[in-house]
Order: structure tokens, then sequence, then C-alpha cells
């Protein structure tokens, strides 16, 4: 029904993609349309059409970003205090395991700063997700997912083709060692995995696990709030359960918030690596 | 009827994207990095190297540290050997020392004793002959007189009578002697 | 009784199977080989996560037809 649509908007205006009833009273799962607020600029414009609120989460994300990791590293003090620490944590974090790891302890310096900022960049995004009155993971929306990965996707072409020059191409899809007879195919499906396989899945792996968890953390809410609020006597208990599960969801969630960010850095660490490889 | 896939098949699908959060995306992106890679990174590698080069000098230093209390307690162990040592060589020197004096006192105690007997002795000896001496004179003078009482004459003539009393006391001494011998 | 639904997610259902499983494989043996010589973990690790993004590449593969491909 079209103008089912409007009225979920119209309430998810008050509440956030509260769930939902039909006029016939029976459940409604919230669905991706009940995600979605109407658009700020222009004021009210239907969704996907303007500046919303995930955009001003993302500039929100990152002025606090910003003003976290200048925070705790402007002081450098030699025996850090709990904020620098937690910030000198992440960061070597990302620098160690992830940078020096796998790309490797010789050059692996210039790629830190982008490392960082992916890590954070995302993993606030996506914490977003679990955050009481924000609830909007913001790389659930397909935009931002495209965008970084083809922040990354752009970076790691480029950053071969310095490397090697358009040699870069020949390394990348002809792997060594792979008899004459089957080369031909294998070069084909190593340029559809390499160039055109790589950033879909890149984007859409931290796009589709973002806005499932979203769904299922305001599927469990929507439920049980039905369950409690509007259900016959009998059922009504059932709604504990659901909030049971939905609050382990939500705990769930934060773990693959957390998990996504580093397996997405992780993946770029890996192309750039592959990149820099002198054979595949 | 009410189905949300259908809702969503038939409204915006959801991997076309929003022009604007491409948009939003990338430059704030954009911005981030750049404030990364200007100001946290090196900041967040000064404090590294600053640390584990603050490390570095703290084991050095510790180790510096170590290394003199190492030698300040090799060298008192040394001193303490050495107290020990010099302690044993007074004391054996005390009592060798206290032997050596303890002979000497008794040598020259006996040598002291000895002489004090010899002195006695000779004071003895000289005592003696002293009274023979006299005793010889009386006894001349006496038997002299008593002999001139007896036979009536003055035995005036002294060098009769000495002779005499000489022959009579060298008999004596004679016959004393044989006695002794005897 | 009416089923409301798309076929399309059925679709997905079932790609995911293949994805799931293979993933499953790849970190299995990664785990593995990890604790068999736990020094190879920093040549494993990228090893293993190039090939969860490749198997996952299915399964995402069918949630993009999922949406699509109209219903």
């Amino acid at each position: 029904m079209p103008n089912d649509g409007h009225l979920q908007r119209g309430n998810a205006l008050i509440a956030l993609a509260l769930p939902a009833e039909t006029e016939n009273g029976g459940f409604h799962a919230p669905g991706l349309e009940d995600l979605h607020l109407p658009e700020i600029l222009p004021w009210g414009a239907e969704y996907g059409t303007g500046f919303g609120k995930q955009m001003l989460l993302v500039l929100l994300s990152i002025a606090l970003i910003s003003w976290f990791l200048v925070a705790a590293s402007r002081r450098g003090a030699m025996v850090p205090g709990k904020f620098q620490f937690l910030g000198e944590y992440s960061y070597s974090f990302v620098r160690n395991s992830v940078g020096k790891d796998v790309i490797g302890e010789r050059d692996f310096r210039p790629f830190i700063p982008l490392l960082v900022s992916l890590f954070f960049f995302i993993l606030v995004n996506n914490l977003f997700g679990s955050i009481p009155l924000l609830q909007l993971p913001t790389t659930s929306h397909v935009g931002t997912a495209y965008a970084l990965a083809g922040i990354v996707y752009v970076f790691w072409i480029g950053l071969g083709i310095k490397k090697h020059g358009l040699r870069y191409f020949k390394v990348a899809t002809v792997p060594s060692g792979v008899p004459k007879a089957i080369l031909p195919l294998i070069v084909v499906i190593e340029i559809i995995s390499t160039f055109f396989v790589r950033p879909i899945t890149h984007s859409l792996r931290l796009f589709a696990t973002m806005l499932s968890g979203h769904l299922i953390i305001a599927l469990s809410a929507a439920g049980s709030s039905f369950l409690l609020l509007e259900a016959d006597g009998l059922l009504k208990p059932l709604g504990l359960l659901t909030l049971a599960g939905g609050v382990g969801m939500y705990l769930f969630e934060i773990l693959i918030q957390v998990l996504q960010a580093y397996v997405f850095v992780l993946l770029t660490a890996i192309y750039i690596q592959g990149s820099l490889a002198e054979d595949h | 009827m009410n189905n949300a896939v259908i809702l969503a098949a038939e409204g915006a699908n959801p991997l076309i994207p929003n022009v604007w959060e491409i948009v939003v995306t990338v430059i704030g992106f954009a911005i981030l990095l750049f404030i990364v890679s200007k100001f946290v990174v090196p900041a967040f590698e000064k404090t590294y190297e600053e640390r584990s080069a603050a490390i570095e000098g703290g084991i050095a230093k510790a180790e510096a540290a170590q290394a003199e209390a190492n030698a300040a307690l090799e060298s008192y162990k040394q001193q303490l050997t050495d107290a020990r040592t010099e302690a044993n060589r007074i004391r054996e020197e005390a009592r060798a020392e206290g032997a050596q004096i303890l002979a000497d006192l008794k040598e020259k105690a006996a040598a002291e004793s000895a002489r004090i007997t010899e002195q006695a002795h000779v004071q003895i000896e000289a005592e003696r002959q002293a009274a023979v001496a006299s005793l010889r004179n009386e006894v001349g003078t006496l038997a002299t007189a008593l002999a001139g009482k007896i036979v009536g004459e003055s035995l005036a003539d002294d060098a009769r009578s000495a002779r005499v009393v000489d022959r009579f006391l060298s008999d004596l001494e004679s016959q004393q002697s044989a006695g002794a011998s005897k | 009784m009416e089923v409301h639904g798309s076929l399309n997610l059925i679709g997905y259902g079932l790609s995911a199977i293949g994805g799931g499983i293979g993933v499953g494989l790849v970190f299995a043996a990664y785990i593995n080989g990890v604790a068999r010589q736990p020094e190879a973990q920093r040549v494993l690790q990228p090893i293993a996560f190039l090939g969860l993004a490749l198997t996952e590449a299915l399964a995402i593969l069918g949630l993009v037809f999922s949406f699509v491909i109209g219903a």
C-alpha cells in the first residue's frame, strides 16, 4: 500500500523507526522504509533525495574522531592517562597488527594515516547504530560504503600503477606458475575477481552487515513492543523473550560493528600489500 | 500486502546510493585523512619514539645502576674478607706476642731467682768465711790464753803461739777433712 | 493461508549457504594452521582474510542480485 509508507514515515519522525501497526491491527514488521527519515535539506523531502540524518551523523563522526585523536595524541605524555591510553591502544592496534603485520615492516609507514582514519571512521559510524537516540549505523547507507570502498579501490590501483607502472595490470592478473593452457581462463577470473568483485564486496560487506544488524534490532524492538502492548493476554509474556533476545542481538551487534571495522581495514591493508607485491 | 520487502523492492532500491551520501562521505573522509596524517600520526609516532628511547635509556640506566651495585657489593665483600684476614692475623700476632712475653717473663724470673740464689750462696759463703776467719782468731786467742793459764807461762810470744795454733788448726782441719772424706 | 514475501529472499538464502560453509572452511583451516604452528599466524592471517573476502563475495553477490533483479 503506497500510503502505508508515508504513514510509517510520520510515525518515524516521532519515535525513531518504532513499530508499527497496520489499520487492521496485525503486526507489521519494520522494513527498510521504516528506517528512513525524511531529509533535512530540503526540509522534509522524500528520503533519498537530499541531505539527511545520515550525512549529519557522518559529519558528527568526523568531528568526534578528529577531536578524540587530536586530544589523545597532542599531550604525548610518557606515562599516558586513561584517555591517551585509549587513543594509543587503538592506534597501535591498527598500526601494528593491521599495518605492520600485513603490509610488512619495511614499507607500512606511509599507509598508517589511511588505515587509522578508515578504522576510526568505520568504527565510530558503525557504533552510531548502538548509541541510543542516534541509532543509525551510517555505513548501513550504501552511499557511504560505496564512497569508502571507492577511495580504497582508487588508492590501491593508483599505488600499484605508481609502483609497477602499467605492468601492474599484468602483475595483478597473470599469476605465475600456471599452465599455459588454462591461463586465459585464470586471467579472466583474476580480472573479474580483482577489479570488479573486490570493490563491490568490500563495500557491500560493510553495508549489508550494518543494515541487517540495524534491521534485526529494529525488528526485535518492534516485535517486543507489539507483543507487550498489543498482543492478547497469553502472548504477552513472549514479549519478554523477544526483549531479551533483542538485548542479546544488540550486544552481538556491537561486536559485529567492531569486527566489520577491523575486517574492512584488514582487507584494505591486504589489497595495499597486493599492490606492492612483486608477483601475484 | 504489507510486506516490507515488497515495499522496499517497489520503493528505493537500497543498493542505489544517494549522491549526497557519497559526496559528504568523501569530503568528510578527506578532511579526516588530512587531520590524521597532518597532526595525529606524527604526534603518536613521536610519542612512541620518545617512549621507546626513554625506555631504552631507562634500561641502560638501570643496567648501570645494577653494575654499580654489583661493584659495590664486590668491594664490600673484598673489604670484609680483608678485614677478616687482618683480624685473624692480628689475633695470631697477639697470641704469639703473648706467648713470647710469657716466655720472656718466665726466663727473666728464672734468671732472677737464679741470680738471687747465687747471691745468697755467695753471701753465705762469705759470711761463713768471715765466721771461720773470726772463729779462727778467736779460737787461737782463747786457746792460747787457756793454754797459758794451764801451762802457767805466758805464751806471749805471739809468733810462736800463732804457729802452734795454726798447726793445731790445720791438724784439726785435716782431721775434719779426713772425717768428711770418710 | 496466504504467504507473502519475495522469492528473491529464498534465492539469497540459498546463496548464503555456500558462503557460510566456505567461510567456515576457511577459518577452520586457518585456526588449524595457527594451532599447529602459532608462529605462522602472520603469514596465514592475510591469506585467511583474502579467502574470506573471496568466499563471502558469493553471498554478497547473491544479496546484490536479490535486490537488483525485480521481484
